[in-house]
């Protein structure tokens, strides 16, 4: 199948420059052509039961980390908030 | 001998009977890497200062006669996407270039509470996607055992480290054979661990369900007592099994007598090297002649599985590294006059090539439209795959293969071409796909080039590998991972 | 609305839970809060970290599947939906996809007297998102994450509604059963309760139209006018010759419109794929069947019940079924069996409600209890003491205490419903008045009252009101 590089980049947020348009889009196609070389199963995938995983029991906990902390590595705060271009959806 | 060079177990022993210090195994260790990192490039953060505090606290408690386990005092290098509190865990990418985690990865904890001394994060394929370490952002990690030569990836650094002996043992991590390849590159020993049995708490994801973090050394016991030092249930992580474990290193045994060994044909067939499929065959003659006995078996789906992985784990990476968005943490590009603008930038300024591959690819196979022919296709695939290694596992105890297809290849020899890149790991994806633990050990050379061989078992046979790795490494005189010359 | 048109309308209620800890991580499940302090690694989205589902949210969404009467699928899975987004700050929001928690469900709801029975799609588990902050003072949107990780279950209806007042009865009882059953605040201020809405029309007889969605929908009142409006501006359009094309529309409820928001060509491509970092939810039958046993006589049926079996109108039945208290106590005082349930609903919405609302008391700690109302109705329906000596008897409880029957004793409240005495009382009222029972038989009715009036004081108020104007009518027919 053929992959819509125009449109799978906008979904995934990432441009590909021009000059390396040409190359990133073959180098793709190799790699969709080679991973869709695959079996056909003619069977339903279930949910596995045996899978099963603990619940958190719902205990609310002080919080270790203090704002600074977690906002430390932020490339730009503002009153104690994260900021980004002016958006109203 | 220096200190350096010898195993995490030799040293512990000297620790113990006060034949030497803490600090002078750290400081041995530092300068080493010192010496031999400027052509070996392994360290992306060398964590001098810190390091040799740790080793001051070990000696102190020493000196206080406190009980200390096994790995106090041993330094440890850590792969760069393990989170490190305080300290830069960069994923080797320019996206993460300066973040610092304000919390520790569960192994770390554990690492910590065993008083190891971390000498520092190691270098990687960028979001350990890659199979060579040329994918890092920072600088390209070379073979110890032939500069011109990758050390595998992604875990290059955790491996070259260990081989060129700039710390004592590592973690790595392993999704689709990221510890393993390189151990074999580089002529050292690592384990992938039975998915589920270390935390993933703290590992920046690439692949979920794939990634796991283990360990890598120069003996098999230090890996047994490392991978006993990180396993184990972590209520923070809601895919870690809820067992105990065995204290493997305790346990190992070089007895292989009616230990069933698989020998899967399609591991050794087209595109396998000839040097390779001889070490790793004369390996398993060595143990048949030991007791063990040889059986030739079949895994039908092996030629698929590295089509399914791509697939698995481009999915799960597409939407593991979207949180990468220039809001909450790491890079943001400089001018953008939006926030679509600034996502795009920061997107494809902050992620390398290779990257950028995976996340198109696994946004792809997700689309509407195409999730059911390849997503769900893969999913199907990973069941069979399953049940083909359960089904040889009630015949076998556990399977050999080739670690890779080939020793090192050259530096820039595959960076052109993803494909041939990828082909790099299609012994070690099927290991991933089924969840199965799978350790590398070195089997021999190819002029002068490590080669190494798989052992494979079943879920939660980790104690069987190690007996495995550990009867061959006593026929073999005790010593699998040859000092390279580094030149 | 024109009279050719139908419209169709399917609901989307997103409830916030109100569990201590988030759904994934263990930070307080708080609102108002100063801005990302309720954050920690995981909620914020730090590479590396993982979620651990909250069991509690669990058990919540299964109890109000219980409550729509959905099947409950005790064994499901989580879903990543993927989206770029500010305010969500893993880029991905952990919900359900195919197998939700609980699904086909449905809800009975009472429009103009009359049962209806809506559709429940399906119920699931999922976690809600930040906020951002606008100020003109600042060029960019400032991003809160204290409500990331806030549980949620988004409570999906089949198009089965018809009209604005049914979707306002199905979304009143959506809220008063979260209410009932305690798992969620249903603060609207608070935006712990929102909803998304589908609106198509069609001519009627004719197959449905074609849907739009509207979202910002924050108050059940904005709903309501956003589905009128929709409804209106469809068949305008349909009207005119266009077509409907389907969109997602956001509503402005302060200018009472609705603008598309994207239309369908710019639809979402939300890649789901099953959650990798959590397993399978299973919950065993037996905590299923537990947590069924758990869910008490929903509001739904006790309207139907007060209004079919115990008479009351629709919308007392609806004011004391909204209100758990209000319910609890009515149905304590009816289940004694001592009075008429409407009579219990005249006090409990006249009186008593009056002295929540003045002095805010606790309907549970209420000094006349279930039984006293019953006591002190029963008393008055049986014509033993007046309704204005009942409200003696009610003051006097709450000032004092006591039983109804020692109070009515010791103030002499009983009423006099001797014939005789009354009788006599009346022939003297009426000797004393001749002017008023000549009115009365010059055709002044209202004569008729005074004279009883003169009567009941002449009775020192003791004489029972009902009997004595009958005796009084008849004397006056007699002479």
């Amino acid at each position: 199948m053929n992959i819509d590089i125009k449109y799978i980049s906008k979904l995934a947020r990432i441009k590909i420059e021009d000059d390396k348009f040409e190359k990133f889009e073959k180098d793709m196609q190799s790699i969709v052509d080679m991973v869709e070389n695959l079996p056909e199963i003619n069977e339903e995938l279930t949910i596995d039961r045996n899978n099963a995983m603990k619940l958190r029991e719902d205990v609310a906990e002080t919080n270790k980390f203090t704002r600074a902390e977690l906002m430390k590595n932020a490339p730009m705060v503002q009153a104690g908030c994260l900021v980004v271009p002016k958006t109203v959806e | 001998m220096e200190l350096y060079n010898k195993s995490a177990a030799e040293l512990s022993a000297m620790l113990k009977n006060k034949e030497c210090s803490a600090v002078e195994i750290t400081e041995s260790v530092m300068s080493r890497a010192e010496a031999v990192d400027g052509d070996v490039n392994a360290y992306i953060t060398l964590c001098k200062e810190s390091a040799l505090e740790k080793a001051k606290a070990v000696d102190a408690a020493i000196a206080e006669g406190k009980e200390l386990g096994a790995l106090a005092g041993i330094p440890i290098g850590i792969k760069d996407n393990i989170s490190t509190k305080g300290i830069k865990t960069t994923c080797a990418s320019k996206m993460l270039e300066n973040y610092e985690p304000p919390f520790n990865a569960t192994v770390i904890d554990r690492v910590n509470a065993n008083d190891m001394v971390i000498t520092g994060k190691l270098n990687m394929d960028e979001f350990a996607m890659g199979s060579s370490t040329e994918n890092s952002y920072f600088k390209k990690t070379l073979n110890p055992h032939g500069l011109d030569r990758v050390p595998g990836g992604s875990s290059g650094g955790s491996a070259a480290a260990v081989a060129a002996r700039e710390c004592i043992v590592a973690l790595g991590s392993d999704t689709g054979g990221s510890i393993r390849q390189p151990a074999s590159y580089c002529g050292v020993i690592g384990l992938k661990p039975t998915y589920s049995s270390v935390s993933r708490y703290g590992l920046v994801a690439f692949a979920s369900s794939l990634d796991q973090i283990g360990p890598l050394g120069t003996s098999v016991k230090d890996v047994a007592m490392l991978q006993s030092a990180i396993c184990g249930y972590d209520k923070m992580d809601a895919t870690s099994a809820y067992r105990d474990y065995p204290d493997f290193a305790a346990l190992l045994s070089t007895d292989v007598t009616g230990l069933k060994i698989g020998i899967p044909e399609e591991y050794y067939g087209e595109g396998i090297d000839a040097a390779v499929k001889t070490s790793v065959m004369n390996a398993v003659r060595e143990l048949e002649k030991k007791g063990a006995v040889v059986k030739n078996i079949s895994l039908p789906s092996t030629s698929y599985a590295i089509n399914a992985y791509y697939i698995i784990s481009s999915a799960e990476a597409s939407s593991n590294l979207a949180r990468f968005d220039g809001v909450k943490y790491g890079y943001r590009a400089e001018d953008y006059d939006s926030l679509v603008d600034m996502y795009e930038k920061t997107r494809s300024e902050g992620f390398g090539d290779e990257v950028k591959r995976r996340i198109m690819l696994g946004t792809f196979v997700l689309s509407s439209g195409y999730y059911d022919a390849y997503y769900k296709t893969a999913k199907l695939l990973q069941r069979k795959i399953k049940q083909e290694f359960a089904d040889a596992f009630s015949e076998v105890d556990v399977i050999i293969t080739p670690t890779a297809p080939s020793k090192a290849f050259r530096i820039g020899e595959n960076t052109d071409n993803p494909l041939k890149m990828y082909a790099a790991d299609v012994c070690t994806v099927p290991i991933n796909i089924a969840g199965l633990p799978a350790m590398s050990i070195p089997c021999g050379d190819d002029n002068g080039m490590p080669l190494g061989m798989q052992i494979i078992g079943k879920d939660f046979s980790e104690q069987t590998l190690f007996n495995t790795a550990y009867a061959y490494e006593n026929i073999m005189g005790g010593n699998l991972c040859k000092m390279p010359e580094i030149k | 609305m024109n009279n050719n048109y139908e419209m169709v309308v399917g609901l989307e209620v997103h409830a916030e839970l109100n569990t201590d800890s988030k759904i994934y991580c263990s930070c307080k499940n708080a609102f108002g809060l100063e801005v990302n302090s309720q954050v920690c690694p995981i909620c914020m989205g730090m590479p590396g970290t993982l979620p651990t589902l909250n069991e509690k949210v669990v058990e919540y969404a299964i109890k109000m599947g219980h409550a729509l009467n959905c099947k409950i699928n005790g064994v499901c899975k989580q879903d990543r939906k993927n989206y770029f987004y500010p305010d969500l700050p893993k880029a991905y929001q952990i919900s359900q996809a195919e197998v939700p928690l609980c699904e086909n469900g449905h809800l009975d709801v009472m429009v103009d007297g009359k049962v209806k029975s809506i559709g429940v799609t399906r119920i699931h588990i999922e976690e809600d998102a930040g906020k951002l902050l606008h100020d003109d003072s600042f060029a960019g949107s400032l991003v809160d994450l204290n409500r990331c990780g806030v549980p949620l279950i988004e409570i999906v209806s089949e198009p089965d509604i018809r009209s604005s007042a049914e979707a306002k009865a199905y979304l009143e009882t959506i809220k008063s059963i979260l209410q009932y059953i305690n798992i969620s605040d249903c603060k609207m201020q608070e935006g712990s309760i929102r909803c998304d809405v589908n609106v198509s029309v069609h001519k009627i007889g004719e197959p449905f139209g074609t849907r739009c969605e509207m979202k910002n929908v924050n108050s059940f009142s904005a709903a309501i006018r956003g589905i009128e409006y929709e409804a209106k501006r469809q068949i305008e359009v349909l009207e005119n010759g266009g077509t409907v094309e389907q969109e997602t529309r956001r509503w402005d409820d302060v200018k009472g419109e609705s603008v598309v928001m994207r239309t369908k060509e710019n639809a979402n491509d939300y890649r789901y794929f099953p959650e990798p970092d959590l397993l399978t939810i299973v919950v065993e039958d037996e905590t299923i069947e537990k947590l069924r046993a758990e869910i008490p006589e929903l509001p739904n049926a006790k309207l139907v019940r007060y209004v079919n079996e115990l008479g009351i109108s629709q919308s007392d039945a609806s004011v004391i079924a909204e209100s758990v208290d209000k319910a609890n106590y009515f149905d304590a005082a009816v289940a004694l069996k001592k009075c008429t349930a409407k009579g219990i609903c005249k006090w409990l919405l006249g009186d008593i409600s009056s002295l929540i609302n003045e002095t805010g008391i606790i309907l549970s700690d209420f000094a006349l209890t279930p039984e006293k109302l019953a006591d002190l109705v029963a008393i008055i329906e049986s014509g033993a003491i007046s309704n204005a000596a009942g409200k003696t008897v009610f003051e006097t409880i709450l000032q004092e205490g006591g039983e109804v029957k020692d109070i009515v004793e010791k103030k002499g409240l009983a009423q006099n419903s001797n014939t005789d005495e009354l009788e006599a009382i009346a022939k003297a009222v009426l000797a004393e008045n001749e002017k008023s029972v000549a009115d009365f038989k010059g055709g002044k009715t209202n004569a008729l009252g005074f004279l009883v009036g003169q009567c009941m004081k002449a009775s020192k108020g003791k004489a029972n009101p009902g009997m004595m104007k009958e005796i009084v009518a008849r004397m006056l027919e007699e002479q």
